[in-house]
């Protein structure tokens, strides 16, 4: 396998513009004889159907929700970055490129971020033309605020609604496209394999999760949106569907899967409460724009935050990172709440939380401008803690919630498959080993709008690609091993439950995978996963039939495959001998804990190449060159 | 739908009676017209309380105003526009929920008259129909079996209030107009589109009184004259059997 | 603790369906509603049967999939909260809960306390855009929009479509959900050059869809677990007899 990244030579504010013209244009006739597959109906997923079909493509949409607008984009709370620089505080492209390369701990390909940078003023005028309701001063301009790991505002926000106000700004358009007949939307389908012929994908096998019918579906061109895998640790931030299953399948059928180990930890969620728990829930980061965290000074501190006097609490953050304070990187705010609770100094009935405190913001700003700022998210805490954070700090921890890790692109974000093409989340894209705040919505949606529409036109031109039918042997196979799959799943019949299982898993990620990981830790887990993989197809218990509508199966289908995924996460953990941004090797650190990367041996993307049941993936890599950013070790303090 | 209109226009007086919302404006606009109907009706009744001579000359110009069949047959095409749309509207919201909740209990929004408002219609209907065919058409034969009095309607409907059972249905079918009013007045308006931060708490609230105010003014007629003056109108008793 | 459900099962569409009652042990009091049901799944797998059908998701009370009647209240007793937000601290043990499905005939029920809602998807293919194509934005700022209307159009805007408006409903009517989508546009300077189509074409779906109509009960605005208000019901209907009278 070669990872070609096609990254355009020449100086790199020329680099996208260069190759879009070199990009071969398709004849505008000939659009509507292409048929596009779109998996996932999040961002990236609607904004490519959508701009897909505006230039005439014929476009088919899968999601496995009951409708296109329930993606989990929606609970993307705190806002998406663009360089306008309406602040007039020294903001740029060229600033928001060099933020995200350094945020993401020199882990990404510089092009693609730099065309990200780009591309993200586009995406605020595109989605104001749409009349997403963004925050406004008074005299009507848009609002900005400034978000985790930023000195500059540069972050659109919609309350806390932004990614809800994004993805139903590309529904609407998305839906647009339907009314019009140009997009064919199927919901409640589930891809559970890519078909590849003569080494292109040619189309996917998806579940009508209604009826349990098992359907083919050919295409030109097939563009995987399925977002992330953070729910390989059972509890995340992510909603219940949040699976790898897709591009894992796409993995088996011969696309490389970057960075798996790159997973980023919110520093603030809403603490676990109990064993019963099934999802943790994300609490925005900018809440730390006007929140101070701290813990008590005394290990085991077991007085009410309000008892505590002031020269009694540690507002560690404020204290270590005096430049940043309560604002650095969510994966050094991660690892600072990890310290205080290792060190004893943890709050809550369980030790494992931090005080996020309002208090001063209250007193500052007044408490009515502190609600319109961040009413939904108290009302939100409220809901869930029955504490009020108004009148006491809210508890938080980290918790898993984006996964930077993905399928392998090169620049026109096409897979080591021709004809897959992966966007968003689901890519190993332009964060590197550290996603920045507001940057997933913008990277989500420049794939969709701005990157897809042009480089799959490059593709299909430039391709030779035989009409195909659902009738091929290909099809006809790949149907069969989703078939048999789904026997085997039904068939096992044993004692366990299929969650039972994705909790064990997820107490192994967490345990060894999680915040700070060692080579010894690792290995458990490496040797411990495949055990509980082998226990799930001796014992998995899946009720009902597969002809019907049958949430255990989807289930099922999803926690076995995770349960490959994870293996492959924790090997890419282990051989990763570094620590960068979301991936802490605790054997690499400075002395006072901060991440020691090693560009030497892994200023590097590593790609996965899938190479048959039971036999060992092959690791690849692809070196990355930094001729623009500075290399230098993080430092926010 | 558009096939059948004979032209763009008319084709959309007839879309907009046939959608939901428009058919809610159309009553809602019926609805304030019969509104205004009733204050004139009830400003006319409360001249009862002023002395027979000035009830029956007004009743006298009333009916001798030629203009009269003209807002009769107008008053009527409101009560049917009213009441057909409401019934037409209201057997789609029973087949919008083929499958009912075997639970059902809401979050309190609903009031008493909001609930009743089929109800309290079908009740003012019954009882417009026997209002009109007593004070009318004079159904029940009481016109000019009172000595004396032959073409004094002040003394035909005080005949009809002597008979406690029909004071009786008359109160509870005011009351029904009361009670569809508190739901309908407020109703109306947000209908219209007539909703404002400022306005409509102070809206309802004119509403609800405007209910209660002709509730009060219709209800009084009977109650004072069924019950409280009966003893003066002695003269006036229908013969035996007259009612019945 | 313990609590006893009474819960719709219906295996699909076309089989009977009725009230069928369990009891979930081992409630605690910070377990969501939802977690709450996962836990009678369990229960209900563990012994071999099949586990009730529901939908949810992201379980943070913005995606819009759960749904459930809980004891005939949509999205359970709290106010602007989804099921997933409801928490057993709200319930003492030995409680009977009744669960229902969300009832419309433009809900039509798929299995036990799943519904079909993509009438709602077909009332936004109807209208509920602005006609703009990627690329052809101008610039974000050209537009100013003031501060207080942008809050009213957010306001609107924050609708999850999860369909509580209609279950709530006494005429299972979608106006409240309908408004939130035309207010929304109706309000911001985009919204314009369509404004007058976008009413007409969405009304037209909604009835199309065989929802009720609105008789101003207000329960839609009591049971809305976004706080979405009628006075967007009140616009639908001022921009609806407007974009009547207007159009040519």
């Amino acid at each position: 396998m070669k990872l070609e990244s096609k990254v355009p030579t020449g100086p790199i504010e020329k680099s996208w513009d260069k190759h879009r013209f070199e990009l071969k244009l398709v004849n505008p006739a000939n659009k509507r004889k292409f048929k596009v597959l779109v998996v996932g109906t999040g961002l990236a997923g609607s904004a490519a159907a959508a701009s897909c079909a505006e230039l005439g493509y014929q476009v088919e949409s899968f999601c496995v929700q009951d409708s296109a607008r329930r993606a989990h984009s929606i609970a993307a709370q705190g806002g998406i970055n663009a360089a306008k620089n309406y602040p007039n505080d020294g903001d740029s492209i060229w600033r928001l490129f060099y933020d995200t390369v350094k945020g993401g701990d020199f882990r990404a390909r510089e092009a693609n971020v730099y065309r990200l940078a780009q591309v993200s003023n586009s995406i605020i005028d595109q989605c104001v033309a749409q009349g997403v309701p963004f925050a406004r001063e008074y005299g009507g301009t848009l609002s900005n605020r400034s978000f985790g790991g930023a000195q500059v505002s540069r972050t659109f926000y919609a309350r806390g609604q932004t990614g809800q106000q994004l993805l139903l700004g590309a529904y609407s358009a998305l839906m647009r496209q339907v009314g019009a007949g140009t997009v064919k939307l199927h919901t409640r389908r589930e891809m559970l394999d890519l078909v590849v012929i003569d080494g292109v994908a040619r189309g996917i096998i998806v579940r009508d999760l209604v009826t349990g019918k098992v359907e083919r579906h050919w295409g030109d061109a097939v563009l995987l949106c399925t977002g992330g895998y953070g729910n390989v640790f059972y509890l995340s931030t992510n909603a219940n569907s949040c699976n790898v299953t897709a591009t894992w399948r796409a993995y088996k059928r011969g696309a490389a899967f970057a960075n798996p180990c790159f997973t980023q930890i919110h520093p603030t969620c809403v603490p676990v409460s109990g064993d019963h728990q099934s999802k943790l829930t994300l609490m925005s980061e900018s809440l730390r724009n006007d929140g101070r965290v701290w813990v008590p000074l005394k290990k085991g501190d077991k007085r009410k935050p309000q008892d505590i006097p002031e020269a009694e609490r540690d507002y560690y953050l404020e204290r270590k990172y005096p430049a940043f304070g309560n604002l650095v990187p969510r994966d050094i705010a991660s690892r600072a709440a990890k310290q205080m609770t290792d060190d004893g100094r943890g709050v809550g009935n369980t030790g494992l939380s931090v005080y996020l405190d309002f208090a001063d913001a209250i007193n500052r700003i007044g408490l009515d401008k502190v609600k319109e700022k961040y009413g939904n998210l108290f009302d939100m805490y409220h809901h869930i803690t029955d504490e009020d954070p108004y009148q006491q700090p809210m508890r938080i921890y980290p918790a898993v919630h984006y996964t930077m890790g993905g399928l392998w692109v090169d620049y026109n974000l096409m897979t080591t498959i021709p004809g897959l093409f992966c966007l968003g989340e689901a890519n190993f894209s332009d964060h590197g080993a550290n996603r920045l705040g507001a940057s997933a919505l913008m990277q989500g949606l420049a794939d969709g709008y701005f990157v897809v529409p042009y480089t799959i036109g490059g593709y299909l031109t430039g391709t030779k690609l035989p009409k195909v039918t659902t009738d091929h042997k290909a099809f006809v196979e790949a149907e069969g091993d989703v078939v048999n799959r789904t026997k085997a799943l039904l068939g096992t019949k044993g004692k366990k439950t299929p969650a039972a299982f994705h909790r064990d898993l997820g107490r192994v990620m967490w345990d060894n995978v999680g915040m700070g990981r060692n080579a010894k830790g690792l290995q458990a887990a490496i040797s411990k996963i495949p055990e509980i993989r082998a226990e799930f197809w001796k014992n998995v218990t899946v009720t009902g039939e597969g002809a019907d509508f049958n949430q255990v199966l989807e289930r099922a289908g999803r926690v076995a495959d995770f349960l490959e995924f994870g293996e492959l996460l924790a090997k890419d953990a282990l051989v990763r001998e570094e620590s960068c941004g979301g991936h802490f090797r605790e054997e690499h650190q400075t002395p006072d804990g901060e991440a020691k990367r090693d560009d030497e041996k892994f200023q590097h993307v590593a790609a996965w190449e899938y190479k048959g049941e039971g036999q060992a993936a092959e690791r690849h890599t692809e070196p990355l060159t930094f001729e623009n950013v500075h290399i230098a070790q993080r430092n926010y303090a | 739908m558009e096939a059948n209109c004979a032209s763009k226009r008319s084709c959309r007086i007839f879309e907009f009676l046939e959608s939901s919302i428009g058919k809610k404006i159309m009553v809602a606009a019926a609805g304030i017209l019969l509104c205004g109907f009733l204050v004139t009706h009830l400003a006319g009744n409360l001249l009862m309380f002023v002395g027979g001579p000035a009830f029956d000359h007004y009743a006298e110009a009333l009916v001798h105003n030629p203009l009269l069949p003209v807002a009769e047959l107008g008053l009527l095409a409101l009560f049917l526009l009213h009441i057909v749309l409401s019934i037409r509207a209201t057997l789609a919201n029973r087949a919008a929920r083929p499958e009912g909740y075997q639970v059902y209990k809401g979050k309190g929004a609903r009031t008493p008259g909001s609930r009743t408002m089929a109800v309290t219609g079908l009740l003012i209907l019954a009882f417009i129909i026997v209002h009109v065919a007593t004070f009318k058409y004079d159904v029940g034969g009481l016109k000019g079996q009172v000595a004396g009095q032959e073409e004094s309607l002040f003394a035909h409907v005080l005949g009809w209030f002597a008979n406690p059972w029909y004071a009786l249905f008359y109160v509870l079918a005011v009351g029904g107009v009361g009670f569809h009013l508190s739901h309908g007045v407020q109703s109306a308006l947000q209908t219209f589109g007539v909703n404002h931060p400022r306005y409509t708490p102070a809206l309802k609230r004119l509403g609800l009184a405007f209910a209660v105010l002709i509730f009060v003014g219709f209800a009084s007629l009977p109650v004072y004259f069924g019950f409280f003056h009966k003893a003066d109108l002695a003269c006036c008793a229908p013969v035996e059997g007259g009612s019945k | 603790m313990n609590i006893t459900l009474k819960v719709w099962r219906q295996k699909n569409a076309a089989a009977p369906g009725a009230l069928v009652e369990y009891t979930v042990s081992g409630v605690v009091p910070e377990m969501s509603f939802l977690e709450m049901l996962d836990t009678l799944n369990e229960q209900l797998i563990a012994k071999g049967e099949d586990p009730l059908a529901f939908d949810s998701d992201c379980r943070e009370g913005i995606c819009g999939m759960c749904n459930l009647m809980i004891d005939g209240q949509a999205h359970g007793p709290d106010k602007e909260a989804t099921t997933c937000q409801l928490h057993m601290r709200r319930y003492k043990d030995g409680d009977v809960v009744t669960v229902e499905p969300f009832r419309a005939k433009g809900f039509p029920l798929v299995k036990d306390l799943v519904v079909d809602r993509s009438a709602f998807d077909r009332i936004q293919a109807a209208g509920g855009f602005v006609s703009t194509h990627t690329g052809g934005a101008g610039e974000a700022n050209a537009i100013l929009i003031p501060h207080d209307m942008a809050e009213k159009a957010m306001d609107a805007a924050s609708c999850i479509g999860c369909g509580a408006c209609v279950a709530a409903c006494p005429n299972a009517s979608a106006m409240l959900f309908v408004a939130a989508k035309v207010s929304q546009y109706a309000l911001l300077p985009q919204g314009q050059p369509e404004r007058e189509k976008r009413v007409l074409a969405m009304r037209e779906a909604m009835d199309k869809e065989g929802f009720g109509h609105c008789t101003n009960e207000y329960e839609c605005e009591a049971a809305c677990p976004k706080g979405i208000k009628l006075s967007n019901i009140a616009r639908l209907n001022r921009e609806f007899l407007r974009a009547t009278l207007l159009t040519e």
